[in-house]
């Protein structure tokens, strides 16, 4: 990254950060207060209306969701966001000289920057309330994070200059998106599902980072091969979105 | 510093069509397979030329002849379709109106992010940032969302931007159109400044005027290719020139009613030559002007001379009427007028001189013939004319 880029980097993840709450009474202590908010209607509709339970002893539901759900988001969110990062852009692309690939970057970052810290602030919730978590688990709660992370930029290259070419990318990625997120062990314990099914989900290199987080949090035994076959697939789709995005740079003004 | 800033060769662009939603599709295939475009508009085809430091080059040409599109591929924000651009150094540049503004962005982020890219550090910026916004003088609105601007904001915000960053190749785009009077005038004498200190100027304008004062050069664009490249003014000229032949073939389309005119202008004698090529005279002589008119019922006709800037802005006009002066008998429907303007005191440069054929109640106008009057000789004042003056 030469200099210049990096300060344009860091001045367009500053706007995507700080527009967030713009205007709004509280800012930033939204981004404490609304994992907070949100964990706390999950635990009163999971653990006292719908008296939800996990096979896990001592854990509740709420926990149990909270411990898929942020991760899932960083994930969802950031590809989610991405998809207007170039079309939404398109005033500063047509009119000055900057690599395509910040405005995606700038995206991606501030989304998983932020559900990064909203998980932070779930997880030491979770333990204020008594739920009991290894915090051994953590290096490979980052690692699986991180495979989370590099899924994200890939697609988020990939459904950005899609967007670009035809704009029905964008409805139809949040359709996908909530399918994958059903599709995922999310609301569920791959567990509970039959052993045909679960080799079946296990083919989708996005649900053995979910799998893994629940298990090095609760201290149950790690799923090694499966969790290097999601980082090796992430690569891969981030680098293919990049060599998209690469390919389709002389061409994004054209269409934008 | 004998290397070019900018190196443009065999540089073409085209653009995708895109009428309708399965264009859209197809462009997208044919990009995946790494093909180009099938169906495509060709905008600027084989143009090639240098940008040496210290050039100060306009670019002219009628709408859609690809002055924009060949300033974008400069600055890089397009991709040539064949042949390349070779740039060194920063490149300030203003395109059309938007000037690199992200709409949602407030003046003072958009000017970080401009900062930015230009390679200006946060300890810079602070300095910069007053200097800015004294130049922009847009008050509270620095704070506001650009798309709140109107569109000379815009434009002032960037050139400010601009006049603090002094990039060695500043860009500009219709720029100048836009601002108000007191706000033109204040970037031209800052882009007068820049190019007398050695900075270099690429600037794209319909006025021909903007183009002649500022540049030094000037390149001709017709339908995507260099029609004519070299010495600002011969380039102009030929430019304004060609303009008048276009439209007069499409007056020519309009039938000819007036054959033989009421009231016709036979000849004009401007300083005892009738040729209607270009005149020059000198500045602070006599003007002598003789026009011969013909009236087909033998009334008197009236004469009106005007003389008009060469960007059309009328300077003076007088008709025979006003001074109650009657017209010379020269025999049966033939009368003739002299005027004369003693010591011209038009201030060098190019002028028209408009003559008129008016009824003999100086209502209606028939003929007119304009020939172009080149003032010549020495003045340093400012203006269009020579007022009376004296100093107590």
């Amino acid at each position: 990254m030469k200099p210049a880029y990096r300060s344009v980097f860091r001045e367009l993840l500053r706007r995507e950060l700080g527009e967030r709450y713009r205007g709004s009474f509280l800012g930033v202590l939204w981004h404490l207060l609304l994992p907070l908010s949100q964990l706390l209607v999950m635990s009163w509709v999971f653990s006292h209306l719908l008296q939800a339970r996990t096979q896990y002893q001592d854990l509740s539901y709420a926990a149990f969701l909270a411990m898929g759900l942020w991760p899932w988001n960083l994930f969802a969110n950031s590809v989610a966001n991405s998809v207007v990062a170039l079309t939404g852009n398109s005033a500063l692309i047509g009119k000055i000289a900057l690599p395509h690939h910040l405005l995606v970057d700038a995206k991606v970052s501030a989304s998983i920057l932020l559900d990064l810290a909203g998980f932070v602030v779930v997880l030491i919730a979770l333990m204020v309330f008594g739920t009991v978590l290894e915090l051994s688990g953590l290096p490979v709660v980052f690692l699986c994070l991180l495979i989370f992370a590099i899924f994200a930029i890939g697609f988020a290259y990939i459904v950005a200059v899609l967007n670009v070419f035809l704009r029905d990318v964008g409805a139809a990625i949040s359709q996908i998106l909530s399918l994958l997120f059903f599709l995922s062990p999310i609301m569920y314990d791959l567990a509970q599902l039959p052993p045909r099914l679960q080799k079946l989900l296990l083919l989708n290199p996005l649900v053995s980072p979910i799998v893994n987080i629940r298990h090095a949090l609760l201290g149950l035994p790690i799923d090694w091969p499966n969790l290097m076959i999601s980082a090796a697939a992430a690569i891969l789709v981030a680098i293919m979105g990049y060599a998209l995005l690469r390919r389709a740079r002389p061409h994004l003004e054209d269409y934008l | 510093m004998t290397e070019a800033l900018v190196e443009v060769s065999h540089l073409s662009k085209r653009y995708p069509v895109l009428a309708n939603s399965s264009d859209r599709f197809s462009a997208l295939c044919d990009m995946l397979r790494g093909r180009a475009p099938t169906r495509h508009t060709t905008v600027l085809s084989d143009i090639s030329f240098k940008v040496m430091p210290g050039c100060s080059i306009g670019i002219i040409g009628e709408n859609g002849a690809g002055k924009s599109t060949l300033l974008k591929l400069i600055t890089g924000v397009l991709t040539p379709s064949e042949g390349q651009v070779k740039t060194r150094g920063a490149i300030g540049a203003l395109l059309e109106l938007g000037a690199g503004f992200h709409p949602e962005y407030s003046g003072r982020e958009n000017i970080r992010l401009s900062a930015a890219l230009y390679g200006i550090t946060d300890t810079e910026l602070k300095t910069k940032m007053a200097e800015i916004e004294e130049f922009a003088d847009i008050g509270h609105y620095i704070d506001e969302p650009t798309k709140h601007y109107s569109s000379g904001m815009v434009v002032r915000l960037g050139f400010a931007i601009i006049a603090a960053v002094r990039p060695p190749l500043l860009i500009t785009d219709e720029v100048l159109g836009v601002g108000d009077e007191s706000f033109q005038k204040k970037c031209s004498r800052w882009i007068d400044d820049y190019v007398n200190s050695g900075g270099t100027l690429l600037l794209v304008s319909h006025s021909t005027y903007h183009v002649q004062k500022l540049c030094r050069e000037a390149i001709w664009l017709h339908e995507g290719k260099v029609e004519m490249q070299g010495d600002v003014f011969t380039v102009t000229q030929h430019y304004l020139a060609w303009h008048e032949a276009k439209q007069s073939k499409q007056e020519k389309i309009a039938p000819v009613i007036h054959a033989e005119y009421e009231y016709g202008i036979e000849s004009v004698v401007s300083n005892g030559s009738d040729s209607r090529d270009e005149l020059t005279c000198q500045f602070g002589e006599d003007f002598r002007i003789e026009v011969c008119l013909t009236s087909r019922d033998d009334s008197p006709p009236v004469l009106l001379c005007g003389w008009a800037r060469g960007d059309e802005t009328p300077v003076y006009g007088v008709s025979s009427e006003m001074d109650r002066v009657p017209p010379e008998k020269l025999g049966p429907c033939r009368y003739r007028y002299t005027l004369v303007f003693p010591k011209l005191g038009l201030l060098p440069g190019k002028y028209f001189m408009k003559v008129h054929s008016l009824d003999s109640t100086g209502l209606r106008l028939y003929e007119t013939r304009q020939r172009t009057i080149v003032v010549a000789g020495e003045s340093r004042a400012y203006g269009l004319v020579l007022m009376p003056h004296h100093w107590e």
